[in-house]
């Protein structure tokens, strides 16, 4: 209190007393008590001096009593009150006022004489302070009367022995008390006052109570019986608030045992049992499981042995019953930092509240805003914590006000003031504070908390290393246990005579106090265990009971359906993603440099004078086309590796609300698949218009989009089953070598080890790459549909067929049937078993043979399956042969002249076939898809014969409608019966690949084979 | 952002081709009048014929005998090949290219050699004859300029063998292309030759001898009349047949006589054949020739 306000008091005081009769003895030592309380010795008496003075008390002595009878006020004393009132109304707060009129009150009261002009000047004091009437009329009942029975008054509360109350309106609590102790609840200012009608030596905050006095009731105090029965400032709360008592709500924890992952045991034991209205704190040295029984207590992680019920319902096993009653505020941010705190909280409260209207979720947004004073930083965009744009204290106070936006029942804070300044600190609990007095029920771990931040919690959980809880009650109490608890002086006082306030710190001191050596240094070994400690809880505490409802938790959330939460989330994404620069301008620009980078690179004068480009000779086309789905691979995964890790935290909060895990992953797809379609258009239309690939644009277009999407898909994936992000992108080229190696262009097929290879056919394991299949559908479809080779490729093919059937196969099966014919009688086992499958290739190859001139009479089970093969059979295919090979050189003679024909028809029409060629055909992609440089164009391979030659060229001969397998470059697919085009085939594979992995996704396979090769790796380890 | 979308659609609209071509009916319709039957020649008849033409590597020793010098400029660039798109040029080509590959390789230019290589070798890929080319050995043998020698050999020699497989595959039309386009490359080099060395009289002589071959090769054309590049290709050859016509080739027949040389009975022919050939006769036959050349490798 300053030095004029004092003054003005004491002025105040002075000019009451003097009413009415002069000052009585009561009234100055009353006024000298005050100066001792609020003054330092050597200064008492220049007030009491003034206080003479002014009141006329020096003057007066001697003096008849009876004199000082019905003289009115002067005018000069109420000019003077008025003064002094203005002076005090401009410095003092509401809430010193309001203790400056029951100060004024107690001195009126101290002699009892309530003259009309005394209580005048009262008046006149209460209504320039701006007191309500109403709470003035409470106060002076409060401050004046004597009896309970007097006082009713809504906040008014009444603790005694009785178990009635003595009047209708004020609330009463049952308790062990000499007399009455009476609380009145200021509402206008949320303060407390208590004071003691009795005879007993009550204890406030460690201080006897003086009877009839009026005492402040601060947050955190304690009224302590003689008998040690105590009135806790927390629960005297819960009582006056009329909307906790209508709140149904009980939290009921019980932990026998919690174990780690790894064995070790993280928690013993912990039992907690909580009503609605409570700020209860959880304090402990490091590593002593404070974050651990949070995140259990929130249902994060499932408690061992025990239970977590709210109202009866278990949180783990009644999940809908619970869903939206609890709240979790994690110690790190859980901001979108791309969004203004505007939006962060806005996209929050759209999550929340399916059901509000549009209008009403703005409003609440702002109020909250308002509420915790970020309203004038609203436009500010979050920043990350290199990028500061709002202060520490204000990205907490955000995310707390994300949490409370949609109210919940419950809520549990990691650590809400670490890293804040103690006024950002003081600010944040006492804003916890308020929630819980409006019927929250608020759990904090908190670590160093300040004096009064300390004193402002209901209850205080206190853990030591191991997990084991010391303490669970009044925190000012925890100081005294422990410190009884050593055997400490002064043990009954938890706060500071002169101060009030706590060292919090002391508790730690205590419980982790060493055991010193003979040279008086500490050692390793504790005085008290944490066992010790333990074992002295359990016999001096027991939970106290809480009043279990089976209602339904009160809860204010209404989910949006699936589709308006996907539409929520891809907003808020796209919002955040637009709004970062960097990100945005890199990735948008990522493709193109890589295109104009790449094809400006490997374009040259490809024409075999040397002296333009043209594109028909380019050689690198076939090189290009794998570097552009390398290129669509790397861009997908890179893109989406990051996703889900960055959100984690935000899924980790949201995880409370049950959002639906499927709307999230689709809103993620729906950004990265619009991304990676710009990023491979982009790609695309640059890198063709440079290297003159014309007609293309669209079918190339697909095919990176479609590999782009798949690896979106795969890059979410590792990103939902890994931990960071360095993992994620030291796993990326894992992920892309293997897919160089098998994509077919790189390393021929025919020449892997024979483990992975089957000749004729693209391996197995290839199979399983998405490069292999666009590379195919990119590569068959230019060929296949380029704007020159459309018009004669049917031709060509029945060429190729032809020319491969009388200029290799007709030999090939020729030659075969002659050892068969040589070797008819030979009986050898080596040669039986050529014969059998010399047989083999013959009847396969015949079989599915249309032209069967001159053996259409013959048995072809019989004569190679059976043993009705003879000598003459024997010649009779021997000619057959003959006729078969003239018959398709007449075929592929027809074609080739059809092919000449349709050239020179097309030049009649006026069409240069030269320049068409040199602009759509690639030589050196036909070259490939054509496997021109074959050393086998035909071979034996488990007993059948392959075509290496024109693989662009071949028809399908499928084993089975399931046989999809062909070699590489196959124009078609079987598709269970049907012919499909490679180009629609493989992107349908594709699809189904990205369609595969979008649910081990959902579903999130890949973590949990993680989480299970973890325990596995652990368990082994323990073994071992 | 709107630029880059306009820049987007002009880029996508300047790569849709312009320009429809007729559809396949449209080719199939014009098809039905001009179908013709194949050539149905019997395949004896034509292989004894296409044995007396002379490969082309014979030709060019020729050449090197007659002491001129290397003339690049009078051979088919190999830049040419992306010109030859149809079966027929690409046939007829793939003789010339030969024929220049050996008179390289005559004249031991290796460098060009290796590019005609490359072109032969696209070429029969392209005409399904592709096999005759181990691009893998060439490649090797490519590598070491001591090799080149052996390399030359390989293709000069595949040449014979795809002349025989083109046979036995009922493509000898191609075969025949094959050959005349060697042929004439050799005609356009040697006339070539012969007007830069006048005097060399054995040059005019090789060229005066090849009215026989020509003969020759135009009654191989007689059996396929029904395609059109051949009969339009033989009515070129008329035309040089008539500048040959020009020409006498007299054969004097006298009995033959058997002599003993070195006590060993020896039967010795005593025909001459004397070749009446001018300067001016060369000089057009070298014009046709050029024209014909020109044509073909165009």
């Amino acid at each position: 209190m300053s030095e004029e306000i004092l003054k003005a008091l004491t002025q105040l005081f002075a000019i009451i007393s003097k009413q009415d009769g002069g000052v009585s003895d009561n009234e100055r030592g009353f006024a000298l008590n005050f100066f001792q309380q609020e003054l330092e010795k050597s200064a008492i008496d220049e007030y009491l001096k003034l206080y003479d003075t002014i009141s006329g008390y020096s003057e007066q002595v001697g003096k008849h009593i009876d004199d000082r009878s019905n003289q009115p006020t002067s005018v000069k004393d109420s000019i003077r009150t008025l003064a002094i009132c203005k002076k005090i109304n401009k410095t003092l707060t509401q809430k010193q006022k309001v203790v400056v009129l029951i100060k004024v009150l107690e001195l009126v009261s101290s002699d009892k004489q309530f003259t009309n002009q005394r209580m005048e000047i009262v008046n006149a004091v209460s209504t320039v302070f701006n007191i309500i009437k109403e709470e003035y009329r409470l106060i002076e009942s409060f401050v004046v009367s004597e009896r309970v029975d007097s006082l009713d008054f809504n906040d008014i509360l009444i603790a005694d022995e009785g178990t009635e109350k003595s009047a209708p309106l004020q609330k009463h609590l049952h308790a062990h008390v000499d007399g009455h102790l009476v609380f009145m609840h200021v509402r206008s200012v949320e303060m407390y006052f208590v004071k003691y009608l009795g005879k007993d030596a009550n204890n406030l905050n460690g201080f006897i109570m003086k009877p009839g006095r009026v005492y402040l009731f601060s947050q955190g105090s304690i009224v302590k019986t003689p008998d040690g029965g105590a009135l806790y400032y927390s629960d005297l709360i819960a009582d006056f608030n009329d909307e906790i008592q209508t709140i149904k709500l009980s939290f009921k924890a019980t932990v026998e045992e919690f174990a780690f992952r790894n064995g070790t045991i993280g928690l013993r034991n912990v039992k907690i049992n909580e009503g609605p209205g409570k700020l209860i704190g959880i304090m402990g040295a490091s590593g002593a499981g404070k974050t651990t029984l949070l995140n259990i207590l929130a249902g994060l992680e499932k408690p061992g042995k025990g239970s977590i019920k709210i109202n009866g319902f278990d949180i783990h096993k009644d999940k809908n019953k619970v869903e939206g009653v609890i709240g979790y505020v994690a110690q790190d941010d859980l901001l979108i930092e791309e969004l203004t705190v505007y939006q962060n909280l806005y996209y929050n409260a759209k999550l929340c509240f399916a059901k509000v209207p549009e209008s009403e979720i703005q409003e609440r947004v702002m109020k909250v805003l308002r509420d915790l004073g970020l309203d004038h930083r609203k436009d500010l965009k979050v920043g990350s914590i290199l990028d500061k744009q709002i202060s520490g204290g204000q990205r907490k106070r955000l995310n707390i006000a994300l949490e409370l936006i949609r109210e919940p029942a419950i809520l549990f804070l990691d650590e809400p003031t670490s890293g804040l300044s103690s006024r950002d600190s003081e600010n944040v609990i006492d804003l916890l504070k308020e929630l819980s007095l409006k019927g929250k029920l608020i759990f904090v771990v908190i670590h160093q908390p300040s004096s009064d931040i300390y004193k402002m919690f209901d209850k205080m959980i206190i853990m030591d290393t191991g997990g084991y809880p010391t303490f669970y009650g009044n925190p000012v109490q925890a100081i005294t246990y422990f410190k009884k608890a050593t055997n400490q002086v002064d043990s009954n006082r938890g706060q500071c005579e002169v101060c009030g306030n706590v060292n919090p710190e002391q508790i730690f001191n205590i419980i982790e106090a060493r055991v010193v050596d003979e040279y008086g240094q500490p050692t390793n070994k504790r005085k008290v265990t944490p066992m010790q400690w333990h074992e002295m809880f359990r016999n001096q505490f027991k939970p106290s009971l809480v009043e279990d409802t089976r209602e339904e938790p009160p809860k204010t959330l209404h989910l949006p359906s699936r589709l308006k939460q996907t539409i929520i989330f891809t907003t808020r994404n796209f919002l955040s993603k637009i709004s970062n620069r960097q990100y945005l301008l890199i990735n948008l620009l990522e493709a193109p440099l890589l295109a104009v980078l790449l094809a400006f690179i490997i374009k040259y004068k490809s024409a075999p004078d040397g002296k333009e480009y043209i594109f028909r000779y380019n050689e690198n086309l076939p090189a290009f086309m794998l570097m552009a789905i390398i290129v669509a691979l790397f861009m997908g995964l890179t893109v989406s590796a990051e996703e889900i890790i960055r959100d984690r935290k935000i899924l980790k909060r949201e995880s409370f609300l049950n959002l639906s895990w499927n709307s999230y992953l689709l809103s993620k797809l729906a950004i990265l698949f619009l991304l990676s379609a710009i990023q491979t258009l982009t790609f695309i239309v640059i890198g063709n218009w440079i290297l003159e690939i014309h007609g293309m644009t669209w079918t190339f277009w697909f095919v990176l989009f479609t590999t782009s999407c798949f690896a979106n898909v795969l890059g979410l994936n590792i990103s939902a089953a890994f931990n960071s992000a360095v993992t994620v992108y030291i796993l990326i080229p894992l992920l892309l070598i293997p897919q160089m190696i098998l994509s077919g262009v790189i390393f021929d097929f025919d020449k892997l080890n024979e483990l992975f290879s089957t000749k004729g056919k693209v391996p197995l394991v290839a199979d399983l790459m998405t490069s292999r299949w666009a590379y195919e559908a990119m590569a068959v479809r230019q060929f296949k549909t380029n704007e020159y080779q459309k018009a004669y490729y049917e031709y060509e093919r029945e060429e190729s067929r032809a020319d491969f059937k009388s200029a290799y196969l007709a030999v090939e099966l020729k030659k075969r049937n002659q050892f068969l014919i040589d070797n008819l009688e030979n009986k050898t086992d080596t040669i039986q078993k050529l014969i059998i499958s010399n047989k083999r290739i013959l009847y396969y190859e015949l079989k599915n043979e249309t032209f069967k001139e001159g053996i259409t009479q013959l048995d072809l089970k019989d004569m190679f399956v059976g043993s009705g093969y003879s000598r003459e059979i024997g010649n009779l295919l021997e000619t057959y042969f003959d006729t078969y090979k003239k018959h398709y050189q007449q075929v592929y003679n027809t074609n080739a002249d059809l092919i000449e024909k349709k050239m020179a028809f097309y030049e009649q029409q006026g069409f240069d076939i030269q320049k068409e060629k040199n602009e759509f055909f690639n030589e050196s992609l036909s070259d490939l898809v054509r496997n021109i440089n074959t050393k086998e164009r035909i071979m034996e391979y488990k007993g059948q014969l392959v075509q290496n030659i024109n693989p662009v060229f071949q028809s399908l001969n499928p084993k089975n409608v399931f046989d999809y397998r062909t070699a590489f470059f196959f124009p078609e697919k079987n598709l269970l019966g049907q012919t499909l085009s490679t180009y629609s085939f493989n992107l349908l594979v594709i699809w189904c690949m990205t369609l595969l992995l979008y649910l081990t996704l959902y579903f999130e396979l890949l973590r949990r084979l993680i989480n299970i090769v973890e325990k596995v790796n652990l368990s082994v380890k323990k073994s071992g | 952002m709107r630029l880059i979308a306009i820049g987007i659609i002009a880029l996508l609209l300047g790569s849709c081709s312009s320009g429809k071509k007729p559809d396949e009916q449209a080719f199939l319709e014009s098809l039905d009048s001009t179908r013709t039957a194949g050539p149905g020649v019997d395949e004896e008849v034509i292989n004894s014929i296409l044995e007396q033409i002379p490969s082309p590597i014979e030709i060019s020793m020729l050449l090197k005998e007659s002491g001129s010098k290397y003339n690049e400029a009078i051979l088919n660039s190999s830049n040419n090949l992306p010109k030859y798109n149809s079966n027929y040029k690409k046939a007829l080509n793939l003789g010339v290219y030969g024929t220049d590959l050996g008179y390289t390789n005559i004249f031991g230019r290796n460098q060009d050699g290796i590019k005609y290589i490359s072109a032969i070798k696209s070429l029969a890929d392209e005409l399904n004859i592709g096999q005759f080319f181990d691009i893998a050995t060439i490649g090797r043998l490519a590598t070491n300029s001591k090799n080149l020698d052996s390399l030359l050999l390989i293709t000069t020699m595949n040449f014979n063998q795809i002349n025989h497989y083109l046979q036995s595959q009922s493509r000898d039309n191609l075969s025949v292309l094959l050959l005349t386009g060697g042929w004439l490359e050799a005609m356009q080099i040697t006339c070539q030759t012969a007007v830069n060395n006048p005097e060399n009289a054995e040059l005019k002589e090789t060229i005066g001898e090849q009215k026989i071959i020509l003969e020759q090769i135009m009654l191989l054309f007689t059996f396929y009349q029904g395609d059109e590049n051949m009969v339009g290709l033989s009515t070129d050859l008329d035309s040089l047949k008539k500048a040959y016509d020009k020409i006498n080739i007299n054969y004097t027949y006298k009995e033959s006589t058997m002599e003993i040389v070195n006590g060993v009975a020896v039967i010795k022919d005593n025909s001459t054949t004397t070749i009446d050939i001018t300067k001016e006769n060369v000089d057009e036959i070298k014009d046709i020739i050029n024209q014909i050349r020109t044509k073909i490798i165009s």
